[in-house]
């Protein structure tokens, strides 16, 4: 071995000894993305605007009664906005304060394109502007120190999502049960203790990380060994979403060094027989209420540690269309919910319900750019270089979080 | 071994008329592995293995100077002679690379002139250029023009998701990378700055002076001394930055007829005079002045310096020594760049030989030095090329310009994707990857069936197990049954994910 590789050893010898589990205090994001363009007009209902009802003579949720229990009517949040019944799940979270809403957020992208205005949001970036990567690849990069595990990044489902793009890693599990040797025998045991004995005798660069990832499988191990079991009463709906959320909670209380999870829920893309306080979309609407309602329910000692933010490529039309539904739109409301939310308030100036005439599809006008509110999610998770994650943009305060 | 080439070549000209034939039949990828295999791209009837106490001196050239040896390789370079096998890999074009070709010329995204590929959808232009790469680092015989080309595409990096680079690539690999992986380095950055790629990944082509208020775009002039010949201590100034974006002004890309093709349009170049570096461009010298950039940052000797500790860090150690580095410069400075020479240099140093085993893989190295080490016959489909983004090193993703990055820490969260793939690709778990590793156990083990712990490390790690090593394996053997295909299975797995593995 020459002077200087002896050298570069010492080095890596010493970087490596420095190295430590991932932290377990580390703040998670869990991003739920709500594919399809999600008409939240319908969820936070603009029932003091009365144009909301003169333009949508089948669509809209009918103003709230007094009756919070009503299956009917539209449940009062203010004087301005009520939430859609089948999200009344969400409705002590919000009057408790861990529950935010931001109207009237969007993106410039003028496309009116699922595919287009998805992969613009979720690389997080400004129209026609590419800079590689997602934005929350970019932010694990910010965040890239010696922690980064499989499980920093996860996204729930089968491939990993535009938005986790470049991050330094990250894995697509179904559940935890991705978190393990897959041997020909099925028996990892064995394996792992071979494993074990090479590179715990490891003093090199690879040694410690080879003893965390052991150790982080031995975690998830014994995590897997017993059936997990919900914190206080936490009902997840049936369903891939609340199996998905499942996990992730499952994961957050392991610590082990979850940073970001992305979720998808889909359906929103309501062009046809959209429904009201039934239908098509109130079934989407009760499985996201419900799944955010388990989380929260089961993270209730995690609460300052998680935000959970809830975000789609575009809101919908404000009129409805001939075939009962709404077509492609711009803004939406955004939702983040958790602990350290300013909650219990929609912020935003209403924009009214006059079309953008802007080029690109109508509907709700954009007030914040959605980038402005990703930034302060990204603050309150810890996010010391926003400018690295967002190069160029320069954010506008909301007052969120 | 002459006549048998010869006669090869007649079988392979007859064979393939008959695989033509039937190709419609059988399904192409069929046909390629089922004939590639009976020209020889398999594992031969016994394999010879290094098992001396350090790492064997051909293994460790076939190891970096390439991806690994395939299954008697380490025969077949001894028997040569290792001047002689490298003589032939720095004149590739010598080396005949049929059965390579037969598995990884089809992708026809990768022919095409620039600009072609916008009829083609993004997932068939990112699965192709990816399955090309990884199929010639897998079979080609030309390894070190392979591992030259992918240390020239993280020097040169593009990350194809950005702006309409996925449309460019494929002609800039061809143009840029390939076609002077080991000619001239002046040659190969010349190439890359109007290459349509790089014009778009770096905003080249928004570089204009069309008023007198314009101020460039610095993008790709800043990238170009900091990451492509100086090096970010290379002694240059901001003001340098920007009078080489002066410079560089009026490269255009084609958007309607013949899209991604690029021009020089005098009316946005800024015809001023300039001084780079201390050296005065004179006014007027229009599309001239990217020529005259292109010489004076070429043959500055910062570039020499950062040039050769690249090369030395990729091809012997991340600590680059010193006294190499010294000497490969002044190569460089010698030879006008000669990538050829700076590599020759550094594979006979002294240097090079006493850094056996002190590099650690990167993902894409340990996957392909897996399938090479085990004979894997693959046609790189999706699922395969998925482990390498699993592992953080998808192709031609990497978002930066400073390319994947060659320390080892970077790579050490993803080990677990690492040990599942060396058990999925013994078990022949990995989709569209087959290994026979009852035939390679047999091979190493001179015609006996089995294969001990003690006789098949040596083959992956071209030396003899430490006690420790062969400790952990047979404990893992212990109680099971060796000559079962599982044992085999698992304890080769188990070697694959070993720490040992991982390094090179």
């Amino acid at each position: 071995m020459s002077r200087s590789s002896r050298r570069g050893f010492l080095r890596n010898l010493f970087l490596a000894s420095e190295q430590k589990m991932p932290d377990a205090g580390a703040k998670t994001l869990v991003c739920v993305f709500l594919r399809g363009g999600a008409d939240m007009l319908n969820l936070v209902v603009p029932y003091g605007d009365d144009q909301y009802y003169s333009l949508r003579p089948s669509l809209s949720i009918p103003r709230p009664n007094g009756d919070d229990q009503s299956q009917d009517a539209a449940i009062r949040l203010d004087e301005f906005y009520a939430f859609h019944p089948k999200l009344r799940p969400l409705l002590p979270i919000y009057r408790e304060g861990r529950l935010g809403i931001v109207q009237a957020v969007g993106s410039d992208n003028p496309t009116g394109s699922h595919f287009e205005a998805q992969d613009q949001m979720e690389h997080g970036e400004a129209y026609g502007r590419t800079i590689g990567g997602g934005w929350l690849g970019r932010y694990l990069r910010t965040r890239a120190g010696k922690n980064m595990t499989p499980l920093s990044g996860v996204a729930i489902g089968p491939t990993i999502p535009e938005s986790l793009r470049s991050a330094p890693s990250a894995s697509a599990i179904d559940s935890l049960e991705d978190v393990q040797i897959k041997t020909p025998s099925g028996d990892p045991r064995a394996v792992s203790l071979a494993l074990s004995a090479m590179y715990g005798a490891e003093a090199g660069v690879l040694g410690q990380p080879g003893r965390a990832t052991l150790e982080l499988l031995n975690r998830v191990e014994s995590l897997r060994g017993r059936a997990y079991i919900p914190e206080s009463g936490a009902d997840y709906p049936a369903g891939s979403f609340g199996a998905g959320l499942r996990e992730i909670a499952r994961l957050v209380k392991a610590c082990v060094g979850l940073e970001v999870a992305c979720i998808d829920l889909g359906g929103w893309d309501t062009h046809f027989f959209q429904g009201t306080t039934d239908g098509l979309q109130a079934g989407v609407i009760d499985e996201l209420a419900r799944g955010l309602s388990a989380f929260d329910t089961d993270l209730a000692r995690h609460r300052d540690d998680v935000i959970t933010i809830v975000i789609t490529e575009f809101g919908r039309r404000i009129y409805e269309n001939a075939s009962l539904g709404t077509d492609h739109g711009r803004a939406f409301a955004f939702l983040a919910m958790g602990g350290r939310v300013k909650g219990g308030r929609v912020t935003g100036v209403w924009p009214g319900l006059e079309e953008e005439d802007s080029p690109g599809p109508g509907g709700l006008k954009v007030m914040f750019d959605y980038r402005s509110v990703l930034s302060e999610v990204l603050s309150a998770s810890g996010c010391r270089n926003i400018s690295q994650v967002f190069p160029g943009f320069k954010p506008q305060p909301i007052g969120l979080v | 071994m002459e006549s048998n080439v010869k006669l090869s070549r007649r079988n392979l000209l007859r064979s393939a008329t008959v695989a033509g034939g039937i190709l419609p039949l059988m399904g192409c990828e069929r046909v390629i592995s089922t004939f590639t295999r009976e020209m020889g791209q398999t594992i031969p009837e016994t394999v010879s293995v290094a098992d001396g106490a350090e790492i064997d001196q051909v293994f460790h050239l076939l190891a970096r100077a390439g991806y690994g040896p395939w299954p008697g390789d380490l025969c077949r370079v001894r028997s040569m002679g290792a001047e002689n096998w490298m003589e032939e890999q720095f004149h590739p074009e010598t080396i005949d690379d049929t059965l390579c070709d037969l598995r990884a010329r089809r992708f026809e995204t990768l022919h095409h002139e620039p600009g072609t590929c916008y009829e083609y959808k993004k997932p068939v232009l990112r699965e192709e250029i990816a399955r090309h790469t990884l199929l010639r680092a897998v079979y080609s015989k030309r390894q070190l023009f392979e591992v030259m080309v992918g240390f020239w595409t993280d020097h040169l990096n593009i990350n194809i998701e950005k702006g309409d680079c996925i449309y460019l690539k494929p002609s800039d690999d061809r143009l840029v990378i390939r076609a002077n992986a080991l000619g001239k380095f002046r040659n190969l950055i010349r190439a890359s700055a109007t290459s349509p790629a790089m014009l778009v990944y770096l905003d080249g082509k928004e570089n204009k002076k069309s008023g007198p208020d314009d101020v460039p775009n610095e993008n790709y002039a800043r990238e170009l001394l900091e990451l492509h010949t100086l090096g970010v201590h290379g002694g240059y100034t901001q003001k340098d930055v920007y009078e080489t974006a002066r410079c560089l002004t009026g490269w255009r890309l084609r958007t309607g007829w013949r899209k991604g093709t690029v021009y020089f349009d005098a009316s946005l170049h800024d015809d001023g005079e300039k001084e780079i570096l201390g050296q005065r461009i004179p006014a007027g010298g229009g599309q001239q002045d990217l020529d005259r950039v292109i010489d004076i940052v070429c043959s500055h000797p910062a570039t020499a310096r950062h040039i050769s500790t690249k090369l030395i860090r990729r091809l012997v150690a991340d600590d680059a020594p010193v006294s190499l580095v010294d000497r490969v410069a002044a190569v460089f400075s010698e030879s006008d760049g000669d990538i050829k020479s700076l590599v020759r240099n550094i594979l006979t140093s002294e240097e090079f030989k006493e850094s056996r085993g002190a590099k650690i893989k990167r993902p894409f190295r340990f996957i392909v030095s897996s399938m090479r080490a085990t004979g894997t016959d693959t046609h790189a489909h999706s699922p395969l090329i998925e482990y390498l983004a699993r592992m953080g090193q998808g192709l031609f993703q990497h978002p930066t310009p400073d390319g994947y990055p060659d320390e080892p820490d970077s790579w050490m969260g993803t080990l677990l994707w690492r040990w599942n793939f060396a058990f999925a690709l013994a078990s022949n778990q990995v989709p569209s990857a087959e290994v026979s590793i009852e035939q390679l156990a047999k091979a190493i083990d001179k015609g006996r069936r089995g294969g001990t712990p003690a006789k098949l490390l040596p083959h992956f790690i071209g030396r003899a197990g430490s006690k420790r090593e062969l400790d952990a394996l047979e404990k893992y053997l212990a109680g099971r049954e060796l000559h079962s295909n599982d044992g085999r299975v698992e304890l080769i797995g188990l070697i694959l994910a070993s720490p040992a593995f991982q390094r090179y």
